[in-house]
């Protein structure tokens, strides 16, 4: 009698943890990446900077409890966000461009898709590990302002970035994140190129600016 | 004249041919006459490119096909060939009148088209096969076989010297395709014959300004940016009377916006000159000659800085200054007298396919991007990010139809010694 009465009680403990898991799981919400995001690395040279660009930005984001979902709740606390995130950007999807925007040179662009080992590592990722919220919007039209730490890949290596984020909301159920952050190629184990069309006068810098531009848009419920 | 100048390209070389990710794209060839077979032998040249099948109705053409194309799927039925799966791309090289249903067919069965020009033959089936292709949407690509928009030195000249206005208002041009040749096949089979001279028949061809003369009256359209108004033109059979009715040498005048016009003639009589095409500026005139460029300036034109690296050459009684796609400050042998000692540039042709193939890629690669990033339930959204890729420069269905419509109409004021007013409605898909 007391084994079953253990047991009742046993399975019923399980159940409600089990039942908190899933209510707190449901509590995270999704984001998918959706089109209108914008990828953008501008470097130098010695004769030159150059810029590559593209508009695919795949992955998502994930928010916990809490997280300012709309422009309107600007009475969060500032501290750690429950937040999870994964980014890639396929690589051959990005193009070389003048100033202008119009395309510079294919040959950049094989450089840059050899440079970063494309063949076999067909993306840019990043892994967010940490996001917390530094500031909430003054005035409408303000962005949410947080600090971000994670980790870029790229060519099949790993470094760990800090970078400032901010949060803006383009359209009902949509999340649109920028960031901007300064790597080196040599993070990567990439040696600035010297393209040899140039009989290697052309030193490109080490440092380049990444900048992103993600929007995503909140997953629909599944159908029941 | 105050001299010219052999222009040369001023962008960085053309990039090495290095084999693209991932598997070869595979094209079938359809139609294997001469042309037909240069392109096949052409392809071998562009990486990643693998020539599966070729198709063609007579075994004497497809045995001299293979020779270029050793292991590609011989097929007499070119709707066998549109039914390979691991076929992504199509050549269309049959004789112009059989373009149409070749072409819609392959756009129906989701190839990426390459389809030589002109179109078609007529207004009718030109409209089908742009009609076609637009309809196909932006994931599968067609293009026109309008070789000089994919070529480095047109290019180059267009971005550099025309659309600048670098040589002054354009106030005339010019152009010629001479070669002394019969254009006759001969066969033992009188079917087989008559089917090989559609060349040499106005039912089956549009004679030498559709066959040859499409690719300058071309080029004057996109430099000029506009389309002709109108057209008057004189052809006769002078030297090739074996029973032809398409004219062996002709000449046409064609009237373009701003009291510009062209003047074409070409020439199966004579070879003197050969290709050439002058654009007349107010400040210089500009020569193309094959894969070739002259810059000839007024006495009274602006001088430019990098007129003192410039090579001088002299052609006749005139000096130019070389012109050339691929030259830059970088390279100090530029500057001189006498012939440009660079390598050859990349033949049209093969800029042409060599484009067409990494626009497939290119294109393919996107939505697959897109696709893996974003779902598959999106096409509106796919739409507009092909939209957004940046594709090697090439003729697409508006320029190869627009162009057609032109030729066709070239070869009607010809054929009836009318002057022919250009209609709007006519370059219009509907």
């Amino acid at each position: 009698m007391k084994t079953r009465r253990l047991t009742t009680t046993l399975t019923l403990a399980l159940s409600l943890a089990a039942a908190h898991a899933l209510r707190a799981a449901e509590e995270w919400t999704k984001y998918d990446a959706k089109p209108g995001s914008k990828v953008q690395i501008d470097g130098t040279s010695n004769i030159h900077d150059w810029r590559v660009v593209g508009s695919i930005i795949g992955g998502f984001v994930e928010v916990g409890p809490g997280f300012p979902t709309d422009a309107s709740m600007t009475s969060v606390a500032p501290g750690k966000m429950q937040a999870r995130a994964q980014v890639t950007i396929p690589i051959r999807s990005t193009r070389s461009v003048n100033h202008d925007g119009t395309p510079y040179n294919t040959k950049m662009d094989e450089i840059m898709y050899e440079k970063l080992k494309m063949e076999t590592h067909k993306s840019i990722a990043f892994k967010l590990s940490e996001l917390t919220l530094k500031e909430v919007p003054k005035k409408a039209g303000d962005p949410f302002l947080f600090d971000a730490v994670g980790e870029i890949m790229a060519a099949g290596e790993t470094k760990k970035v800090e970078m400032p984020v901010s949060l803006t909301f383009p359209d009902k159920d949509k999340m649109k994140f920028d960031c901007q952050v300064t790597v080196k190629m040599t993070d990567f184990k990439i040696e600035p190129p010297a393209p040899a069309i140039a009989g290697g006068a052309i030193k490109t810098g080490d440092e380049v600016k990444l900048s992103l531009s993600m929007m995503t848009q909140k997953k629909a419920a599944a159908a029941k | 004249m105050g001299g010219g100048v052999e222009i040369l390209a001023q962008t960085e070389a053309s990039p090495p041919a290095t084999p693209p990710e991932g598997a070869p794209l595979r094209v079938g060839v359809i139609g294997l006459g001469a042309w037909g077979r240069e392109i096949i032998s052409t392809l071998a040249r562009v990486p990643g490119v693998e020539v599966a099948a070729v198709c063609d109705r007579y075994p004497a053409l497809m045995r001299r096909a293979v020779r270029n194309a050793t292991g590609a799927a011989q097929l007499e039925d070119y709707r066998k060939l549109l039914a390979d799966k691991s076929v992504s791309g199509v050549v269309v090289a049959t004789p112009t009148h059989s373009h149409r249903a070749i072409a819609v067919e392959a756009l129906q069965a989701g190839k990426h088209v390459y389809c030589e020009v002109p179109l078609a033959g007529t207004l009718e089936d030109a409209r089908a096969v742009a009609q076609a292709a637009a309809a196909a949407g932006p994931r599968q690509v067609f293009q026109a076989g309008l070789q000089y928009r994919s070529d480095d030195q047109h290019v180059f000249i267009y971005d550099h010297f025309i659309r600048t206005t670098a040589i002054g208002r354009v106030a005339m041009v010019r152009g010629q395709w001479n070669k002394k040749q019969s254009w006759r096949a001969t066969a033992l089979d009188p079917d087989r014959e008559r089917e090989a001279n559609w060349r040499l028949a106005r039912a089956t061809s549009l004679g030498l300004v559709g066959e040859l003369g499409i690719h300058q009256l071309d080029v004057a359209s996109w430099y000029l940016g506009a389309l002709p108004e109108a057209v008057s033109g004189f052809g006769a059979i002078v030297l090739w009377d074996d029973g032809r009715d398409v004219a062996d040498t002709v000449q046409s005048v064609l009237e373009y916006p701003g009291r510009i016009r062209m003047l074409f003639s070409s020439s199966l009589a004579n070879s003197f000159e050969a290709e050439t095409q002058t654009f007349y500026g107010a400040d210089a005139a500009i020569l193309l000659r094959g894969n070739r460029a002259w810059l000839f300036k007024e006495a009274d034109a602006p001088h430019w800085d990098w007129e003192v690296h410039a090579r001088r050459e002299t052609l006749d009684k005139e000096t130019g200054i070389a012109l050339r796609a691929d030259a830059s400050k970088l390279k100090p042998t530029e500057a001189g007298e006498g012939p440009v000692d660079l390598p050859p540039l990349t033949p049209p042709l093969q800029a042409a396919l060599g484009a067409f193939a990494a626009n497939v890629r290119l294109v393919t690669g996107a939505a697959e991007d897109f696709v893996a990033s974003y779902g598959a339930h999106d096409p509106k959204g796919l739409a507009e990010a092909l939209g957004q890729v940046t594709r090697r420069p090439a003729a697409g269905y508006r320029e190869g139809y627009a162009a057609t419509v032109t030729v066709i109409k070239v070869e009607e004021a010809i054929s009836t010694g009318q002057r022919v007013e250009f209609k709007k409605e006519w370059f219009e898909l509907g």
